[in-house]
């Protein structure tokens, strides 16, 4: 025994020393927890890290911390500092993202969540969310329900619902590229969402499908669908894939040259993706969330020049101003009710409108009342292979009022109750 | 459209997928070679084939600046077979002989290492990996999908599986590894060295998931995810095939291939599970696999 001790150089008083020294941090953690508990406002970020979705996932952690930092700059919130705690929820395990959830309301005592990127991960932290009674903000999952059938007075969503992205493509598309469409649509709540409100959207302008697929998510090889979709012959082939599913389907579509024969389009498209893509795969007709390139919108030049210096040069996407704008929503939502009391969080930003260096958009963005969906513009336009600077892959050529694609309140099937 | 049209129409999109299906299962092929020559020997189930299968492609990229696209195609995968000799010598190694619960644990853990690892240095964001213009264009307006690229993935990999049964018949070190397959004691017993012979066993099926990772990044994105949504239908390439057996693997890989094709026709969403039915029926009729020993694994 005494060789062995040696062997690894410890004695009887390093024993104790350690012993005394872990007693001490086990006495002293919870006196820091607690302080820090009542001094600062704790925001629980609960979005993919690892995963498909982790580009999206890093570009939104890049503009919540910015927010963050530009909030405490100004003294935080309610006068006290603010904190952005940070969890990996995957990309596609509602298990891990709920737990996740649970982990930051219950042990860390948040009094905001934001998250998810994934549709589905979305919908089931909304339904934590809602059972604790916590301010919620959605910032990146599209499926219409988050502020439709499923609304709850407690979740905000910053992304637009795929309706409105459908709404707002669908005349462009028709009057541009034709009224015949082939569908290839990834098989979960995202694309189904969105076809049924492009197939919506178009039907009313005399649009017709032709066919369709849907494709497994986490496809790679998509050469027999789009053989399947030149057999039928459209005017327009819809991608409604997103991420690394987007990438795969249009480099193939390209190497086939179906570009040549047929207009590729679809409704959702990202930075994110173009900048996967080569130059010659950079095409289509979509609709962008957000574009960093509005030299004549204020506030804007100076959000992209702050984004560059934390992201080695790279410009913002529309996901880093979803985590932007998610994290000034929490702080707004407290300034304007002055209280952190979730309800009267909520009820201070039914209606709200976003100031300029929050929404960075032409027209602005507001919150709806009654369904907390965030009403911005939209940017209809086509990539392009080269544009100004490396990183300005996308033209614009039309500016859509969010509200001329939201529709109705009552179409959105959302139907709100408040707390008593 | 009268009826004849759709039949023919019909027939005619059956037979290019068919024809398509053989040119995505060489692919598979490719890389269920690589993973069924080291389950071979060493009774590794390799679970970070497909990091490997990233990290070729990233290397390829990185490199294509200063040696193009050709260039990065001969020394990536060779960079690859590399690495994989050093995680043979200082990690693998250790397992062998254990209950493959051990191997298992340690290649899972390994692709999740790769997969984090090249998010670190390459970033999250999937990059734009471009092949030279002339090959990426369709050799027919018929034939569409029959790009010069995807003729010339076809060839490559029949290269390379020539290649690898030329060595395995042929050089000496081919030859142990077919015996140490066999009896890996008594090709121990007279003189070979085993470590040597398992070392180089499993540089050879890196270098295949090297080069598969080159040659899949030329038609698919290139991001850290890639190995782990290419790695599932090898394995059930190999399992179909017959475990033990390369030809067999060989065809498990261009069977998959032509029966997802041929659901993509008929039923769309399930081209992914019908690899997986096909397993699962082979299973049960032929647990050996179709070209697979009895009573080996």
């Amino acid at each position: 025994m005494k060789s062995d001790r040696s062997t690894f150089g410890l004695d009887r008083r390093s024993i104790i020393k350690a012993a005394a020294a872990a007693s001490i941090t086990q006495i002293a953690s919870p006196f820091v927890i607690t302080a820090r508990a009542a001094d600062e406002v704790k925001i629980g970020l609960d979005n993919p890290l690892t995963g498909v979705y982790a580009a999206l996932g890093k570009n939104e952690l890049i503009g919540a911390q910015l927010a963050l930092e530009q909030i405490n700059a100004k003294g935080g919130i309610l006068s006290r500092k603010v904190e952005l705690l940070v969890e990996d929820s995957t990309s596609g395990d509602a298990g891990t993202a709920v737990q996740k959830a649970g982990k930051l309301i219950e042990r860390d005592k948040v009094n905001f969540l934001v998250g998810n990127i994934n549709s589905a991960l979305a919908v089931a932290m909304a339904g934590v969310s809602y059972e604790k009674g916590v301010f919620h903000v959605v910032p990146g999952g599209h499926t219409d329900p988050v502020t439709g059938a499923n609304c709850h007075w407690n979740v905000f969503r910053v992304c637009n619902t795929t309706q409105m992205e459908a709404n707002a493509v669908a005349g462009t598309l028709i009057k541009s590229a034709g009224k015949k469409w082939y569908y290839l649509t990834p098989d979960y709540a995202f694309g189904h969402t969105l076809q049924a409100g492009l197939e919506k959207a178009a039907a009313k302008l005399g649009g017709t499908k032709l066919g369709g697929d849907l494709t497994p998510l986490g496809t790679t090889d998509f050469s027999s669908y789009l053989i399947k979709a030149q057999a039928a012959n459209p005017e327009v082939i819809i991608f409604l894939q997103a991420g690394d599913d987007a990438v795969n389907a249009l480099k193939q579509a390209v190497q086939f040259g179906l570009d040549k024969k047929f207009h590729l389009a679809g409704a959702q498209q990202e930075l994110e993706v173009l900048l996967g893509l080569p130059p010659e795969a950079r095409i289509g007709t979509w609709v962008f969330e957000w574009y960093w390139n509005q030299p004549n919108v204020p506030h804007v030049n100076e959000f992209v020049a702050e984004v560059r210096k934390k992201s080695g040069g790279h410009v913002p996407t529309a996901r880093t101003w979803f985590g932007y704008a998610s994290i000034w929503t929490c702080a707004l939502a407290a300034q304007q009710a002055k209280s952190l009391e979730p309800a009267k969080m909520a009820k201070a930003m039914q209606g709200f409108k976003l100031p300029p260096e929050v929404s960075l958009m032409p027209d602005g963005a507001f919150y709806r009342a009654s369904q907390n969906q965030l009403i911005p513009n939209l940017y209809v336009g086509s990539a392009q292979s080269k544009g100004s600077e490396p990183e300005d892959l996308f033209k614009v050529s039309e500016v859509v009022k969010g509200i001329d694609a939201a529709g109705s309140l009552e179409d959105t099937g959302c139907k709100m109750t408040w707390p008593a | 459209m009268s009826g004849y049209g759709i039949v023919s129409s019909m027939t005619q999109l059956v037979l290019f997928n068919i024809f398509n299906g053989l040119i995505v299962g060489a692919f598979y092929a490719l890389m269920a070679l690589g993973l069924s020559l080291i389950l071979n020997l060493s009774g590794v189930i390799n679970f970070a084939h497909g990091g490997f299968l990233a990290i070729g492609g990233y290397i390829a990229y990185t490199l294509m600046p200063y040696i193009g696209f050709w260039g990065g195609l001969v020394v990536a995968p060779l960079l690859t077979a590399v690495l994989g000799l050093l995680v043979e010598r200082v990690l693998i190694r250790r397992v062998y002989g254990r209950d493959p619960l051990y191997s298992l644990l340690l290649t899972f853990g390994l692709a999740f290492m790769f997969e984090d690892g090249t998010r670190f240095i390459w970033g999250a964001q999937s990059l734009p990996f471009q092949v030279p213009g002339w090959l990426v264009t369709p050799l027919s307006n018929q034939y569409f999908f029959l790009t010069g690229y995807r003729l010339f993935m076809v060839l490559v990999v029949a290269i390379a599986v020539m290649g690898l049964f030329l060595i395995l018949g042929r050089t000496r070190l081919g030859i142990r590894i077919r015996a140490g397959t066999l009896d890996l004691e008594t090709v121990s017993v007279l003189g070979v060295n085993v470590r040597v012979l398992r070392n180089m066993n499993f540089g050879l099926g890196v270098y295949l998931a090297g080069l598969a990772g080159v040659l899949a990044v030329g038609q698919l994105g290139l991001q850290p995810t890639i190995g782990a949504s290419l790695i599932m239908p090898s394995f059930v390439a190999i399992i179909v095939g017959g475990l033990g057996s390369l030809p067999g693997t060989l065809l498990g890989g261009l069977l998959i291939g032509v029966a997802s094709g041929i659901t993509t026709v008929f039923f769309p969403s399930a081209t992914e599970a019908v690899i997986y039915v096909m397993m699962a029926a082979v299973l049960l009729v032929r647990p050996r696999g179709l070209l697979g020993e009895e009573g080996r694994f």
